[in-house]
């Protein structure tokens, strides 16, 4: 009973927690600049995920070990500082961005500024995770993330052609804008599979005490509850497909995006736009200075865990409270949230081989998953996926800052 | 001679090259101020019609004129931008329709919806495709 429970649970948070800033952004402008063209990149993306997350959760339910410890211990320190800093790196700019999220998010039901709900919102996220345990960040927050559901009605409200739809999930070439559409693409896949969510997702999977015999409930909540929370992500992209685009709306601010509500729900638009862009973006931010600690406790050797009171693990506590402040540091400089958004997620795909590579070899390792171990096929699969959207990425990316 | 030919097909290919990647920044910019004005009729549309809020219409406004004057900045940032006929009249519109903005965000603040009706029919740049 425990365990469909657990299953049940695990998988409503990770539909509730699909969505965070990166994923609205890049789905809002694909639909905005392409129509329904990039539903397949929703869809491999999320395929690659799923794939990763059930991995992630087998490592932690038969070795005991979460991804970074593991790697530290199999690859040593030398190795894991290359993943480590790569890791820190992008998770500092996410949570920049996520931080921007929730405090646009703000600006658009009061008005003011969002460079003064920084703080404020930094401080939140730090009150947040000093009195909470994990499971009451994780599901708290992903059940307050279903009112991102609203994008699903959205598209359900505006009925698009089922045909046209089911065309989206075969690639294609554009037929314009090339490089965009490539940018997009691959922001798309950096926006779903985040290093972040595959250490945190193990951390989650030791916190909870998973056991080899409920590996049903990791694989099913894997790919379940992302692919029920990719349909949120495509919800995104089919509303602003069916709304922005045939009135030629490229969505350059959260402020534009925030209008494709309107015809579905009129007076409720913007507010339920706001409250899906902050809360998603507060679980995301939450999820990610979490796991900046665990990340560094875990490689360093450090006491941690989110379920232990904070001043038992003082260096734990010490690190997230670190990254944060270097988020909030970012943000109070000053910085553009949407397109800060968008070339992160792009350098997460150029910096995940150095995250997944190690991680896939490991998955092979019968001393850590004993007889539990990957096949070829899907390690094969999730090591060629990795590669191509890396390369494509360091093609792409320089390419679309420096304005092609 | 053949000399002489490699250096006039050389030329003319930096030359067209050059053109197709001004022609590229000169599309970019006009699909941006187009979405930039069709963003200007949606909001005050909502607005007018009461979807909006006067706040979230003023923070979208004032969001749309900073793009609008972003684009106008970048347009201006190369000469043969603004040489080129197209590229001039571009700007032109755009400075219109900063001009228009900040006059409907003025509008939308003192609760004027006529004056804000009159000035929508007289949008600069509009995609051509509009529901």
């Amino acid at each position: 009973m425990s365990a469909i429970l657990d299953l049940v649970l695990g998988v409503v948070t990770s539909i509730g927690g699909f969505v965070e800033v990166g994923s609205i952004s890049t789905s809002a402008q694909a639909g905005s600049e392409f129509g329904f063209q990039l539903l397949w990149a929703i869809a491999a993306a999320t395929l690659m995920l799923a794939m990763f997350v059930e991995m992630s959760g087998r490592l932690a339910a038969v070795g005991k070990q979460t991804i970074a410890a593991a790697v530290r211990e199999r690859f040593g320190i030398h190795y894991q500082v290359i993943p480590l800093v790569a890791e820190l790196l992008i998770d500092v700019l996410l949570l920049t961005a996520e931080i921007g999220g929730v405090a646009i998010a703000v600006k658009l039901l009061t008005g003011i500024g969002f460079q003064w709900w920084i703080v404020p919102v930094g401080l939140s996220i730090w009150l947040i995770l000093w009195f909470s345990g994990f499971a009451a960040v994780e599901h708290g927050i992903g059940l307050l993330g279903l009112v991102t559901l609203a994008f699903v009605a959205s598209a359900w409200k505006l009925g698009p052609d089922a045909s046209d739809v089911g065309k989206g999930f075969i690639p294609t070439m554009a037929d314009h804008d090339m490089l965009r559409y490539a940018f997009l693409a691959v922001s798309i896949v950096g926006a779903t599979v985040s290093p972040y969510l595959l250490n945190f997702y193990s951390s989650g999977t030791v916190e909870e005490k998973m056991t080899e015999d409920q590996l049903w409930v990791n694989r099913t909540t894997a790919y379940l509850g992302t692919g029920f929370g990719s349909i949120v992500a495509m919800g995104v992209l089919v509303t602003s497909a069916m709304v922005l685009q045939p009135r030629s709306i490229i969505v350059d601010s959260y402020e534009q995006a925030a209008l494709m509500f309107i015809p579905a729900f009129g007076r409720w638009a913007v507010g339920l736009f706001a409250a899906c862009l902050g809360i998603g973006c507060l679980g995301a931010a939450l999820e990610i200075t979490l796991n900046s600690g665990y990340l560094l406790g875990q490689v360093l050797g450090w006491q941690w865990g989110a379920n232990k009171p904070r001043r038992e693990e003082a260096r734990f506590t010490a690190a997230f409270t670190f990254i944060l402040l270097m988020a909030l540091a970012i943000g109070l400089i000053g910085f553009d949230p949407l397109k800060l958004t968008m070339i992160c997620v792009a350098l997460t795909v150029v910096a995940m081989p150095f995250v997944v590579l190690p991680f896939l070899v490991l998955m092979n390792d019968k001393r850590y998953l004993k007889q539990h171990t990957s096949g070829p096929i899907g390690n094969g699969l999730l090591a060629a996926l990795t590669i191509t959207a890396a390369l494509l990425a360091i093609v792409v990316v320089p390419l679309e800052i420096l304005g092609g | 001679m053949r000399r002489l030919t490699i250096a006039v097909e050389v030329t003319a290919l930096i030359f067209l090259v050059g053109c197709s990647r001004q022609d590229t920044r000169l599309e970019r910019h006009k699909k941006k101020l187009e979405s930039l004005g069709a963003t200007t009729k949606v909001i005050a549309d909502a607005w007018l019609s009461g979807d909006v809020s006067t706040t979230y219409a003023r923070t979208a406004l004032d969001r749309t004129f900073y793009l609008v004057e972003q684009e106008r900045a970048k347009l201006a940032s190369r000469p043969e931008m603004l040489q080129d006929t197209r590229g001039a009249a571009l700007s032109e519109n755009a400075e219109q329709l900063s001009r228009l903005i900040a006059a409907i965000i003025g509008d939308v603040g003192s609760a004027d919806d006529q004056s804000a009706r009159q000035r929508l029919a007289s949008l600069p740049i509009v995609p051509h495709k509009q529901p």
